[in-house]
C-alpha cells in the first residue's frame, strides 16, 4: 500500500447518499465514476466530485489531517475520518453516506445540534466551589495526575462514536460515548470539584447505565480515546458517589 | 441501504430550520461479526436467567429430600436437559472471557487512595481465580475432596 | 416505571456486576459437576449423592454458594436481556420489559433464599 505515487490510477464507483430538503421527500444514492490516484484519501475523491462533477454535493471537512472531527462519514457500512481513510482500503465500489444515528440536514451533512446539547450537558469545564484569586498562583496538576485523564482529553468531537453506538441507535435520551468521556475526564481533573454534580446528571435521564459495553466506539475511535473505558469507569464512580451521598451529607 | 435508527436518534430539542431526513444505520449495523459477537454476548442473559432458575431447582429438591433429588438428577439426564447446560457452560466461557477482557479498562485510575493493578495484572489474576475456583468446586461437588 | 428504574439504576447495577463476576465464575465449576458430570455418570460413586450433596448445602459456605448460583446470574440475565430487548424491539417498552425481567430477578433471589434456608 505504497502512498509515494508509484501505484496506478483506479477507476471506483462512488454511491454517495444525496438528500435535498426541498426536492426530495427520503435520501437517495447518486453514482459517480471518479479516476482516483493512489494516494487519494475517500475525501480527496468527495472533493474531486465536488469540484469537476457534481458542485451540489455537500459535505463537511476542514483540517484534512484528522485534528478538526469534521470529515465523519459511513463509508461502507463503517464511521471513518474520510481525510484519514485510504481508497486502497476499498474494492471497486465504495458507498459513502452520512454518519449513522443522526439527522440529515442534506447530503452527507448531519445534524450536529443534538451532540451538543448532550455534549453542554456533562458540564465540560472545571468546576471548582471559589475560584483562586490571580495572586493566588495557578493550579498545580502533577504528570501522574495529568495521566488520569489525558486520554480522555483527545476528543475531537468527530461523532464516529455515536454512528457505532447501539445504545444511541435505539435510546434517544442516551448521553453517548464522546459526552459521557468528557465528562468523565473533567471528573478526574485533580483541578475539578464537580464530580458530584457530573455523578448526577450520569445518573440521570441520559444515564451512563445504558450503556451496554458494546465497545464498538473504542473500536472506531480514531483518536484512541477509548470512551468505552470512560462510559464504565463514569458508572463505577457514580454508584460509589451514589452510595457514599447517603453517608456524606453535600452541599447542593 | 439503511435502516431506521430510533426516529429520535441524536435530534436536538429545538428543531433546526431545515427539514431534517431520518437518521438510519447501515443495513449490516447489527449483523457485522463485531456486533453480532456482542448481540451475543447480551444474549447469553437469557442462558443465565433460566440456569438461575434451574438452580432454584436445585435448592428445592436438596430440602425436599432423597426422593426429588434423585427425581432431578433424573430429569438432568435428559437429552434437553443436557443440550441446555452444555449451551450454558460454553456461555458461562464465552461471557467470562469478554468480561475479563474488559474488565480492566473499566477500572477508574483510583477510588480514594486505592489504585487498581495494571491491566495485565488485574486480568491474570481473574484468570487464576476462574481456574482456582473452578478446581476447587470440581473437587467438592466432584466428590474428591472432602 | 422508567423514573422508578433510573433511580433503582445503581443498585441494578451493583446487583449484575456481582451476578457477572461472582456467576461467571462459580458456573463452570457447578455446571459441570452437578448438571452435567453427574447426570453423565463421569463422576465418583456417591459425589452427589443425596446425603453428600446435602451436607454440602446445609454447610454454611455452601448455603452463600448455592444462593450465589441462583440470584447472582438472575441479575446478569436480567440486565443483559434488558439491553438486548432494547437493541431489538426499541426503547419505548424497555420501561415494561426491564421491570418484568428485575421482577423476575428479584422474586428468584428472595425464592432462592428461602430454599437454601430450608435445606
Amino acid at each position: 500500500m505504497a502512498n509515494d505515487g508509484s501505484g496506478e490510477m483506479k477507476t471506483r464507483t462512488f454511491v454517495v447518499t444525496r438528500f435535498d430538503p426541498d426536492k426530495d421527500q427520503v435520501p437517495k444514492t447518486q453514482s459517480y465514476q471518479v479516476s482516483c490516484r493512489p494516494e487519494w484519501k475517500v475525501l480527496d475523491a468527495l472533493n474531486f466530485i465536488k469540484d469537476e462533477i457534481d458542485p451540489t454535493l455537500s459535505h463537511r471537512w476542514s483540517c484534512r489531517m484528522a485534528v478538526c472531527g469534521s470529515c465523519g462519514m459511513n463509508v461502507n457500512g463503517a464511521p471513518k475520518l474520510t481525510c484519514k481513510t485510504s481508497l486502497s482500503e476499498y474494492g471497486d465500489t465504495v458507498e459513502v453516506a452520512p454518519l449513522a444515528n443522526f439527522p440529515v440536514i442534506r447530503d452527507l451533512v448531519i445534524e450536529m445540534d443534538g451532540f451538543m446539547e448532550k455534549f453542554k450537558a456533562v458540564k465540560p469545564w472545571i468546576i471548582v466551589a471559589k475560584e483562586k484569586a490571580v495572586d493566588e498562583g495557578t493550579n498545580r496538576q502533577s504528570p501522574a495526575q495529568l495521566a488520569e485523564f489525558k486520554q480522555f482529553s483527545m476528543c475531537i468531537n468527530c461523532m464516529l462514536c455515536y454512528a457505532a453506538c447501539p445504545v444511541v441507535a435505539k435510546e434517544p435520551d442516551f448521553l453517548g460515548p464522546a459526552a459521557i468521556a468528557l465528562g468523565h475526564r473533567y471528573n478526574m481533573d485533580s483541578r475539578d470539584e464537580g464530580a458530584a454534580q457530573r455523578n448526577e446528571i450520569f445518573r440521570g435521564e441520559g444515564t451512563v447505565f445504558s450503556c451496554s459495553y458494546a465497545n464498538e466506539c473504542s473500536e472506531v475511535c480514531p483518536k484512541n480515546v477509548d470512551p468505552a473505558a470512560a462510559v464504565n469507569q463514569a458508572k463505577l464512580n457514580s454508584v460509589i458517589d451514589w452510595a457514599t451521598s447517603f453517608v456524606v451529607k453535600r452541599e447542593k | 441501504m439503511a435502516r431506521p435508527s430510533d426516529p429520535h436518534a441524536m435530534t436536538p430539542r429545538k428543531p433546526g430550520s431545515t427539514r431534517t431526513a431520518p437518521p438510519t444505520v447501515p443495513d449490516d449495523f447489527w449483523t457485522r461479526p463485531r456486533m453480532l459477537t456482542y448481540l451475543l454476548f447480551d444474549a447469553t442473559g437469557i442462558v443465565y436467567l433460566l440456569v438461575g432458575l434451574v438452580a432454584l431447582r436445585v435448592a428445592w429438591a436438596l430440602g425436599s429430600g432423597r426422593a426429588a433429588w434423585d427425581a432431578l438428577m433424573q430429569s438432568f439426564a435428559s437429552p434437553g436437559y443436557l443440550i441446555f447446560h452444555a449451551i450454558a457452560l460454553v456461555s458461562a466461557l464465552f461471557v467470562g472471557v469478554r468480561f475479563f477482557r474488559l474488565f480492566p479498562k473499566a477500572q477508574p485510575a483510583h477510588i480514594g487512595p486505592a489504585k487498581p493493578p495494571p491491566p495485565a495484572v488485574l486480568q491474570a489474576m481473574l484468570y487464576v481465580a476462574w481456574i482456582g475456583i473452578t478446581i476447587v468446586l470440581l473437587a467438592v461437588l466432584g466428590g474428591v475432596w472432602p | 416505571m422508567k423514573a422508578l428504574l433510573l433511580r433503582l439504576e445503581p443498585i441494578i447495577w451493583l446487583l449484575f456486576g456481582g451476578g457477572i463476576m461472582v456467576g461467571t465464575l462459580l458456573l463452570p465449576g457447578y455446571l459441570m459437576t452437578v448438571t452435567l458430570g453427574g447426570p453423565l455418570g463421569l463422576l465418583p460413586d456417591g459425589a452427589l449423592s443425596f446425603e453428600r450433596a446435602h451436607a454440602i448445602a446445609s454447610n454454611p459456605i455452601g448455603r452463600v454458594l448455592l444462593l450465589a448460583i441462583i440470584a447472582l446470574p438472575l441479575w446478569k440475565g436480567a440486565h443483559h436481556t434488558r439491553a438486548l430487548a432494547v437493541d431489538m424491539l426499541g426503547h419505548h417498552s424497555d420501561a415494561l420489559v426491564g421491570s418484568l425481567l428485575y421482577a423476575v430477578a428479584a422474586i428468584g433471589s428472595v425464592l432462592g433464599i428461602l430454599a437454601v434456608l430450608a435445606i
